[in-house]
């Protein structure tokens, strides 16, 4: 069962050739595929995640400029809103004082024309009354 | 009665064989020659599953077939390396440990699994490589080498250091070690792997059918395991060489 010839130095001789056969056609090759590959992932990772980051920077980006869009577009409504009502309310004031003037022109013209009337009216009582104090008395006596 | 156990030996359908050898005389030197044909069987089936996996349309960056599978088996190699001497220095020692592996399983694998049995030669039977004491001390010899090559190639002469570190009254048990670690190694994977074969035989002479079935699968684990400790205390010792007790602290 112990018997030492010369197949211990001949299988060792034997070992290290496959294994230099192996390293050349096996390790070596396949090695540098896998180690290839490994590179390609990892590059490609990083690749998409860089490109992830820079996406969501992106889409931050928008989002903020989406809310200062919108804000400044309340800002406008707002600011027309403000103009509009300050010209409606012009207008209103406007409106109002001429009717006032128009109301109060007419409110002349009718005092005007009653005083008129009144004037008038006093002239015929001033007549009639002298009409009938002549009927009454004569004529010779109201001169 | 008689007769009849007669009968039986007349039949046999498994015989056991140990220290018979089919000698080949090269020059002045006897070579166990059953033990060579094994190893050659070995050795063409991993060069061929190794030509199968990077001829087959030459070096794919997607996998397929055969590339897949040997890729699988040295990403396994190359962690069983990696555990052992770590990252930054598992390259330079992938092939010796991988080789280990695959050399030492392929073997006990085919001593399991192809009935050698059937082809007949003078004087011996065909077994696995690793069940001839020659195969596993020469293995084991090659692995104590390299862990002596992988120290002093990292340390120079400071390798020596290594002997009286952490405290030089372990001296004598680390020059021991230097011999108990090679004999150990060749001899675990010896004893397996013949242990292995003869139970399987023995149990065949007494019970020819179904009931080796179960101890044929345990040594097909045995023989796996055998190789990886094989490969992983190859990767230990040649990793206690290269990592100083110094380095170690500041790791």
């Amino acid at each position: 069962m112990f018997d030492f010839d010369a197949t211990l130095p001949l299988m060792a001789v034997q070992f290290l050739i496959l294994m230099i056969l192996l390293n050349q056609i096996f390790y070596k090759p396949l090695g540098e595929a896998i180690d290839l590959r490994a590179e390609y992932v990892r590059k490609n990772q990083a690749d998409a995640r860089e490109r992830l980051a820079k996406a969501k920077e992106l889409a931050k980006q928008y989002q903020q400029e989406l809310a200062a869009a919108r804000k400044q577009s309340q800002q406008i409504i707002a600011d027309a809103q403000a103009e509009a009502k300050k010209i409606a309310e012009e207008k209103i004031a406007a409106a109002q004082k001429e009717a006032i003037a128009k109301r109060e022109a007419a409110a002349q013209e009718i005092e005007n024309e009653k005083q008129q009337a009144l004037a008038t009216l006093e002239q015929q009582v001033d007549a009639l009354s002298r009409q009938i104090l002549e009927k009454l008395l004569g004529p010779e006596l109201v001169k | 009665m008689i007769d009849a156990l007669t009968f039986y030996n007349n039949l046999t359908l498994a015989e056991l064989e140990v220290g018979n050898h089919f000698y080949w005389q090269i020059g002045n030197f006897q070579v166990h020659g059953q033990v060579f044909m094994t190893s050659w069987f070995v050795i063409a089936l991993l060069v061929i599953a190794a030509i199968a996996a990077i001829t087959n349309k030459k070096v794919q960056t997607a996998p397929s077939g055969m590339q897949n599978f040997m890729e699988y088996v040295l990403e396994f190699l190359r962690d069983l390396a990696k555990n052992q001497l770590g990252e930054k220095d598992y390259r330079p020692w992938l092939p010796f440990i991988a080789t280990l592996f695959l050399f030492i399983f392929v073997s006990n694998w085919s001593g399991a699994l192809v009935p050698w049995g059937l082809i007949e030669i003078p004087d011996s039977e065909l077994a696995a490589p690793t069940n001839d004491i020659n195969t596993t001390v020469a293995l084991a010899l090659l692995t104590s080498l390299a862990y002596f090559y992988a120290g002093f190639s990292k340390k120079g002469l400071g390798y020596f250091a290594n002997y009286i570190q952490p405290i030089p009254i372990l001296l004598p048990i680390k020059i021991l070690e230097d011999f108990t670690k090679p004999l150990s190694l060749s001899f675990r994977l010896f004893g397996n792997i013949l242990a292995d074969e003869l139970v399987v035989a023995v149990l065949v002479f007494l019970v020819p059918l179904f009931v080796p079935l179960p101890l044929m699968a345990l040594g097909l684990f045995t023989s796996a395991i055998q190789a990886l400790v094989f490969a992983t205390l190859a990767g230990a010792y040649i990793h206690e060489a290269i990592e100083g007790y110094d380095e170690e602290e500041h790791e």
